[in-house]
């Protein structure tokens, strides 16, 4: 369960002031998976950099586990990073000159894990993106879909509780990207990881659970998905 | 993260900048190159003035003089005035026996000066020659022949390998165990008939002048128990018992140097192979440090380039480091990364600047041709211990170096590091 509780956070200052996320709340239950959809500057990559714990908003709470991680140290935030959350990117951020394996190792390496363990979650993982035969290859022999998957190896590898993916199809044709989005959905419906997905394309959102979109840094409408006889989520209307 | 991690990841972030990494190496290798030889330079230095001494003095024979007393003057002195400053003083016996009253001290010989007119040898052909006492036992390079401690035996002599041919020997071999004579002339007033007297004498062994000798001097040498009678016939009276200075001899179990202090303290002007030697390492040691200077210099201006590499490493990798950041890596993690990296380069500017200091080192047969120096002297000694160091040094200052960058690294906003567009 992830508690986003009167988010506000702002940049500048005085007469430059700019409101990103104006007293956002909204809850999302364990293993959903949401869509916020939103125009580019609406705050929906503010909203997700403070869910992860990058950002710190100036007002309210973000509660996962019945922490709130707003409130926790540098070094406790770090390790909520490293453990239980992670990230794909529009961009990929594969490090083009290392091996696949190097790249889906990094994870676990921040995370100190043992290198014989490394070796057969990093195995496993790329297996789970066929990938498995480009274990040695360097990132950047990679196409654009492969890089993608390769990123998702490198955020399923620590098995998080809950996977951002930033416009993860934004700079893919509709092919790969669809790969891309079968990839995610399955691994959220096979492992009950919650997918949060920020996107501005509608057609990717309509595919999740909820769908949560957001506008000028408030949130516009929160909508469930009712085709599935999935159990409904749980919800919470915000005062707008 | 753990630290071998890394490290290894370190490594691999340079190896994928090959050339910057290399140059960066070399700029800082060029510092090493030049210490590593002004060490080495160094070490050989002292080795061979080590040697130089063992071959010219004996480190127990120490050279007693008098003291020159000199009044504080200031200006011309006025004409008619008595100088009451002690001119070059002269030891007499009574100093003798003071001098060997100190502990410490086996014997004091005075140093007699000796002349001869000429020698003659087998051939009855007249040579000039140089004459001279030999009483310390610094050691000598023999041709042929052999000696006891480093002196003829009464009734012999050492000669030159100089003088073996005029006096009518075909090789110094041959030489052993024949005679030479030699005329000994009274010190007269100029212009009387000098008396003298030809003292015959075994020739017991050849010396010649070794590469390592500072002050070889062609000529024969006797005995100082012969040395004594020959300066007992020769001086006048007048004369005698004044030595212009004493060689002392120290004990087995005294140290030289507290002998000479104690004998400086009877008022006495001393010298020995220490003064020497001292003066000859500071030389070295001078030599060295300079060399060192400029290789210090060299690193330090390598440090700017270390500086600017890793700044541009940071720029290139921001977005690594943001991603590594939101990846849950610790600021100081991302910190060591960036200071190992450093650590790196200056590993390897201090193995390349060894290595190429090593290499010169295999010029060290010839550069004893050149210096002709004796075969087998190297000149450049190299001790692993000063490597070793020297590269955990430069280790340390390229993390020095790489303090301001690796904070840049460290500080990084991950959000603002991996804003696409």
């Amino acid at each position: 369960m992830i508690q986003v509780r009167h988010i506000t956070k702002t940049y500048g200052k005085k007469q430059n002031k700019f409101v990103a996320l104006d007293d956002v709340s909204f809850s999302i239950p364990t293993g959903a998976s949401v869509a916020i959809l939103g125009k580019s500057g609406s705050g929906k990559s503010t909203l997700m950099h403070a869910m992860s714990g990058l950002d710190r908003p100036e007002q309210g709470e973000v509660v996962i586990d019945d922490e709130n991680i707003l409130k926790l140290k540098q070094k406790a935030v770090d390790r909520f990073r490293a453990t239980k959350i992670s990230f794909v990117f529009q961009s990929f951020f594969v490090q083009a000159n290392e091996t696949c394996f190097d790249n889906v190792s990094l994870p676990l390496e921040i995370a100190n894990v043992p290198a014989r363990e490394r070796k057969r979650r990093v195995v496993a993982a790329l297996e789970a993106v066929d990938l498995g035969d480009k274990v040695r290859s360097k990132a950047k022999n990679l196409s654009g879909g492969q890089k993608q998957r390769l990123a998702i190896a490198r955020a399923i590898v620590n098995e998080p509780q809950i996977l951002f993916a930033d416009e993860p199809t934004g700079n893919l044709d509709s092919a790969t990207g669809d790969i891309v989005e079968k990839l995610l959905f399955d691994y959220n419906k096979k492992n009950g990881t919650t997918l949060i997905v920020v996107t501005h394309d509608h057609d990717l959102a309509a595919k999740c659970d909820i769908k949560i979109t957001i506008k000028d840094g408030k949130i516009e409408s929160i909508s469930e998905r009712q085709a599935k006889s999935k159990k409904p989520a749980h919800r919470r209307r915000v005062q707008l | 993260m753990r630290r071998r991690d890394i490290i290894r990841r370190a490594g691999r972030s340079l190896r994928q900048a090959k050339i910057r990494t290399l140059l960066t190496a070399l700029a800082i290798s060029v510092g090493a190159f030049t210490i590593t030889l002004a060490l080495a330079a160094g070490t050989g230095g002292k080795e061979y003035t080590d040697n130089l001494i063992k071959n010219n003095g004996d480190a127990r024979s120490l050279s007693v003089f008098a003291k020159t007393q000199q009044k504080e003057t200031e200006g011309p002195k006025k004409y008619g005035e008595i100088d009451d400053t002690v001119s070059q003083g002269y030891l007499g016996d009574s100093d003798i026996a003071k001098i060997k009253s100190v502990p410490g001290v086996e014997s004091a010989t005075p140093t007699y000066s000796v002349s001869a007119a000429y020698m003659v040898g087998p051939n009855n052909e007249k040579y000039e020659t140089e004459l001279s006492i030999k009483i310390d036992q610094t050691g000598v390079d023999l041709a042929a022949g052999s000696l006891e401690n480093n002196q003829p035996k009464p009734g012999t002599v050492l000669v030159s390998d100089s003088y073996i041919e005029v006096l009518g020997y075909t090789s110094a071999q041959e030489a052993i165990g024949k005679p030479i004579t030699l005329h000994i002339n009274k010190l007269s007033v100029p212009g009387m008939p000098a008396e003298g007297k030809n003292m015959t004498f075994t020739i017991a062994a050849v010396d010649k002048k070794s590469d390592t000798s500072l002050n070889y001097q062609d000529g024969v040498r006797v005995s100082a128990a012969d040395g004594k009678t020959i300066y007992d016939y020769q001086t006048p009276a007048a004369a005698a018992n004044q030595y212009f200075g004493v060689t002392v001899r120290t004990a087995d179990d005294a140290d030289p140097q507290m002998v000479q202090a104690a004998i400086k303290d009877k008022g006495y002007e001393v010298f020995s192979l220490q003064d020497i030697q001292q003066v000859l390492f500071t030389f070295v040691n001078v030599v060295m440090g300079g060399a060192a200077g400029f290789g210090a210099l060299a690193i330090l201006a390598s440090i700017f380039g270390i500086i600017n590499t890793q700044y541009i490493s940071v720029l290139e990798r921001t977005q690594q480091i943001g991603l590594m950041k939101a990846l849950g890596a610790r600021r100081k993690d991302i910190g060591k990364l960036f200071r190992y990296e450093a650590a790196w380069v200056g590993f390897l500017g201090g193995l390349i600047g060894t290595l190429l200091a090593l290499l010169v080192g295999l010029l060290n047969p010839w550069i004893a041709k050149q210096l002709n120096l004796e075969e087998g002297t190297n000149l450049l000694i190299f001790n692993p211990l000063y490597s070793v160091i020297l590269i955990l040094a430069l280790m340390l200052v390229a993390v020095v170096a790489g303090w301001l960058p690796s904070r840049k690294a460290a500080k990084l906003d991950p959000i603002e590091a991996l804003r696409t567009e």
